[in-house]
């Protein structure tokens, strides 16, 4: 029996994907975005957070793929009905891709969609593990430059790019997600560089994800400070104005 | 738009004076000149209708509004007023006075002259019951009469230039030809209707419900759509023009709470979603306050653009419409042995309240509150006895004893109550204009007039307290063994002070509204058991006892009297709310929480059942709104009765707590009914508050 390190699980998640969705949030990620609105999924140890409200919540725990699966089914009326299904989120799922393959093949034979969320900074074989059993990957693409990639968010940018690329050769329906993180990868020469990367690697969907510090008091409970805490997320404006350039080439939507 | 927002101004103008329509119905118990009480009573409704000087806002489009029962009332009058009414008392709610849906779909068709008629027919068909017909032919003379009134009004106000002539003309009109025959187009209509409705409220009947009237109007809407004579925009203007006057008793101090029905099915049991369906739910859209009480029955075949539209009002922070599952509310009312045509056009009365439209006497309801008997059996019995209890179906026995001897005292009660009074004495001439049969057999609405019997309403209390008491007895005490019963009851009585560590464990026991068996199946069987037990007994004149798990806000004020319960709960907190899970407790998200919640069989509950949930405002927007689509369609088809949403976030309602000048039009849902949230005490609001909140992020 395969274990995976469940954070938690989120029943109706709207904004993961077509449809009702279940997310399962895996723990552990290698990647270090200082924006990060779920930073107790990075770590894959387990972690408790203490608001200041006095509410404490433990996230991680060990779940077989049966347990989960077993969670997960009980809303199957409800993925069935929206034409939605399981979202693998995280942190980085395809850390556990291993684990996971047998999960996302259990799902796919009872005709529920799955959804894989990830940054795409693993190797191809993480992939190969879930790619059979996956309709719809979210692909998050932070930034098209190397240098920035390496020293923010301490990934790689090459590996990203070919996994990408593969992933679209493979047939997968793919949605790049781009966090829209101020000061970051929002100016016009930013995107124009993202979609460069995206067009050559033949994206058809992006969905803009603008900044947001909904997670501020995550950190705070974590007794940790968030170095966005004081970035103000952008204007309505200012996202229209980014979603102007990419609509040039990719069916978008905001998220 | 305008002419409503400058109704709205004009509307809370507050008159001087107070609001006493008694002054001008004692005014026709005085120079009465009959000895019957039937027609005493249609002669005080016969001035309360005619003498007050019609009142007509500028920006009225259809007339009758309260503000002419606003009078200055000295000391003298007022005990004169009194001892009239003392002497031709009204029924008031708890001897079916009000709540009730008239059955306007025979005014409409018959007009006033065609009632009228059909009285003069029955009396020569009844001589012996000519009197009662003759009161109730006095009261629609009456309606006649105050129809007259107003028509003179707007011709008269022609000469004041803050009027549109043209408007009043077309208010005369209407009234003068709702005199002499039936309506002839949906505006004639709307205000034949509400001319009636306004009747019904100068009465002092409380929450007089509009039903169907996407349904009785529809006929004159079609015609007058097909010949060009409305559009739908015009159509919709009148209708929030005359739902606005809902509100008018609130502006002025008072209240109401008026159901209005939409969607459904016809008479062969097809969905029946017209063009007028929407232009209602427009128009209480457009009016944006409490008081017009929307719902919408919801059939699996209605489509998906109707529920859409719903949704989309919904998501305007209104609360409307409530979603009823037509499917179980119909079966619950079939149980009760109602002709299926009339079962077809129901519609509901108060909050949530399932009636046959005007074919039952007005309803009735009172609270049944099991979780008491449970504190009986726990805080009354020593520690030998209660520990002498050796599993949990034995529980389960004393406890159903319990509740069966209570629900026999309980319906002892009320039937005794809705008797005191001599029923002859208390008839309701005109309100027995607008329930079948009563024109027909000559006989009051509540004397056998009425096609069917009354019913009585039991509204039980707690499903999720009950439930979660069950499930951490049975887990804790007998299969855990964690602690005895007489461990719990002990610390009840000391509120858990002392006992954290028991409180700890019996809170961690399975709650209901988290898709768990375990806690779940003892929600099932509250539903089922009570509503078994109720089914024993009948009404004085042979009308079912239905159930209801629709609390209101009631689930406060009977927690504040309890004792802390086996689940953890202290002393003197709230109850669960209606059929919901006990708030905080179902903490797996919405999708289990409605799994749960569909699980018993509401076609057993003929009265409804509200669930409450909320969603932020961003599950409303485009794109996201078919995600509550699907899941209203998924809950329903597993039996789910009723939802009610709202989509008011939490940081705005703990900031309309601290700066309530801000939130001066907040409107929150609270089971059955909205209100102004900064208008509610504020242990209503931290309620409304810890009910769990559906985020959508």
């Amino acid at each position: 029996m395969t274990n995976l390190n469940v954070s938690c699980i989120q029943r109706f998640s709207t904004g993961d994907g077509p449809g009702i969705r279940t997310t399962v949030f895996l723990k552990g990620c290698n990647l270090k975005c200082p924006w990060c609105h779920n930073p107790e999924n990075i770590s894959p140890a387990p972690q408790t957070l203490c608001y200041n409200t006095g509410k404490k919540i433990t996230y991680g725990k060990m779940m077989t793929a049966d347990e989960i699966f077993d969670d997960v089914i009980e809303d199957i009326d409800f993925y069935r009905e929206s034409g939605g299904g399981v979202t693998f989120s995280g942190g980085e799922p395809l850390l556990q891709s291993k684990n996971l393959s047998e999960l996302a093949k259990a799902l796919k034979d009872k005709g529920i969609s799955v959804l894989v969320d990830t940054a795409g900074c693993v190797p191809w074989d993480n992939f190969e593990d879930v790619i059979c059993c996956t309709d719809i990957f979210f692909y998050d693409y932070k930034t098209a430059d190397e240098v920035l990639c390496k020293t923010v968010i301490n990934a790689d940018k090459a590996l990203i790019l070919s996994n990408l690329k593969r992933l679209i050769k493979e047939n997968k329906t793919v949605h790049v997600r781009i966090p829209l993180i101020p000061g970051f990868n929002e100016s016009a020469e930013e995107c124009e560089k993202i979609i460069k990367d995206l067009t050559e690697s033949g994206v058809k969907y992006v969905d803009l994800l603008p900044f947001h510090r909904l997670g501020s008091s995550k950190y705070e409970a974590m007794g940790l400070e968030y170095a966005y805490k004081n970035v103000t997320p952008p204007k309505k404006e200012d996202i229209e104005k980014i979603k102007s350039i990419y609509e040039k080439y990719f069916t978008v939507s905001i998220e | 738009m305008s002419v409503l927002s400058d109704l709205k101004t004009e509307m809370k103008s507050k008159p001087t004076g107070v609001f006493c329509p008694d002054v001008y119905r004692c005014e026709g118990y005085k120079n009465t000149k009959s000895d019957d009480v039937s027609l005493i009573r249609a002669d005080g409704i016969y001035a309360l209708f005619t003498l007050p000087e019609p009142y007509i806002y500028k920006n009225d489009l259809i007339v009758g509004s309260m503000r002419p029962y606003f009078t200055d009332v000295d000391e003298d009058t007022a005990k004169e007023v009194s001892a009239y009414m003392a002497k031709y008392p009204e029924r008031g709610f708890l001897k079916n006075g009000d709540h009730f849906a008239p059955d306007y779909f025979a005014a409409v068709d018959l007009g006033i002259p065609g009632l009228i008629e059909k009285i003069d027919k029955s009396i020569k068909e009844h001589k012996e019951r000519e009197t009662f017909l003759s009161s109730m032919k006095k009261t629609l003379e009456a309606l006649t009469g105050k129809l007259i009134k107003y028509a003179e009004k707007a011709r008269e106000l022609k000469f004041n230039f803050d009027y549109d002539i043209e408007r009043l003309e077309k208010i005369a009109q209407n009234c003068e030809i709702l005199t002499v025959s039936a309506p002839q187009t949906f505006e004639q209509g709307l205000q034949l209707v509400w001319m009636i409705h306004s009747c019904f409220v100068s009465e002092s009947r409380y929450a007089m419900a509009l039903g169907r009237i996407d349904r009785y109007l529809y006929p004159l809407y079609e015609e007058d759509i097909k010949n060009g004579l409305i559009t739908d925009d015009y159509a919709t203007e009148l209708l929030s023009n005359t739902f606005l006057k809902i509100c008018e008793r609130r502006y002025t101090g008072g209240d109401d709470v008026v159901n209005i029905c939409i969607g459904g099915v016809d008479d062969e049991g097809k969905c029946s979603v017209n063009g007028l369906s929407y232009c209602v739910l427009h128009a209480v859209r457009d009016v944006n306050l409490p008081g017009p009480n929307l719902s919408a029955r919801i059939t699996s075949d209605c489509p998906d653009k109707f529920l859409d539209e719903c949704l989309k009002v919904i998501g305007t922070g209104l609360g409307y419409p409530a979603l009823m599952n037509d499917e179980v509310n119909m079966a619950a009312l079939l149980r009760k042995g109602y002709d299926i045509k009339d079962v077809r056009n129901y519609c509901m009365v108060g909050c949530i309240e399932n009636f046959i439209t005007g074919k039952q006497p007005p309803w009735v309801d009172g609270r049944f509150d099991p979780i008491c008997f449970l504190e009986d059996i726990i805080l009354k019995n020593d520690a030998e006895t209660l520990d002498g209890i050796s599993s949990m179906d034995e529980f389960m026995k004393i406890y159903e004893a319990k509740l069966a001897a209570g629900a026999c005292e309980y319906v002892k009660a009320v039937n005794a109550m809705s008797y005191v009074s001599d029923p002859k004495n208390r008839t309701s001439p005109f309100l027995s204009c607008f329930c079948d049969f009563c024109i027909e057999r000559g006989l009051d609405i509540n004397t056998g007039g009425a096609k069917y019997p009354s019913v009585h309403g039991a509204v039980l209390m707690g499903i999720g307290t009950v439930s979660d008491c069950l499930s951490a007895i049975e887990k804790v005490v007998f299969i855990d063994k964690a602690a005895k019963l007489s461990d719990i009851a002990l610390a009840i009585k000391h509120n858990y002070e002392g006992y954290e560590e028991l409180r700890e464990t019996v809170k961690a026991a399975p709650k209901y509204g988290n898709n768990d068996e375990f806690a779940d199946k003892y929600a099932v069987w509250y539903t089922k058991t009570l509503s078994d037990m109720f089914d024993e007994y009948r009404t004085n004149d042979g009308g079912a006892i239905y159930t209801a798990m629709a609390a209101n806000i009631s689930n406060i004020h009977a927690g504040m009297i309890l004792q802390a319960t086996p689940d953890g709960r202290l002393a003197g907190k709230p109850l669960s709310d209606a059929a919901s899970p006990t708030y905080g407790c179902d903490t797996r998200g919405v999708t289990s929480t409605l799994l749960s919640v569909s699980k018993p069989d509401y076609t057993r509950c003929a009265c409804g059942t509200v669930v409450n949930q909320k969603f932020s405002p961003s599950a409303f927007e485009d794109g996201k709104r078919e995600k509550l689509l699907s899941l209203i369609r998924v809950y329903f088809s597993r039996g789910g009765q009723e939802i009610q949403i709202n989509s008011t976030s939490r940081e705005v309602l703990i900031d309309a707590m601290e700066h309530p000048e801000k939130y001066p039009s907040l409107v929150v849902r609270v089971s059955g009914f909205s209100a102004i949230y900064i208008t509610l005490a504020r242990e209503v609001q931290e309620d409304i508050l810890s009910r769990t909140q559906q985020q959508a992020l």
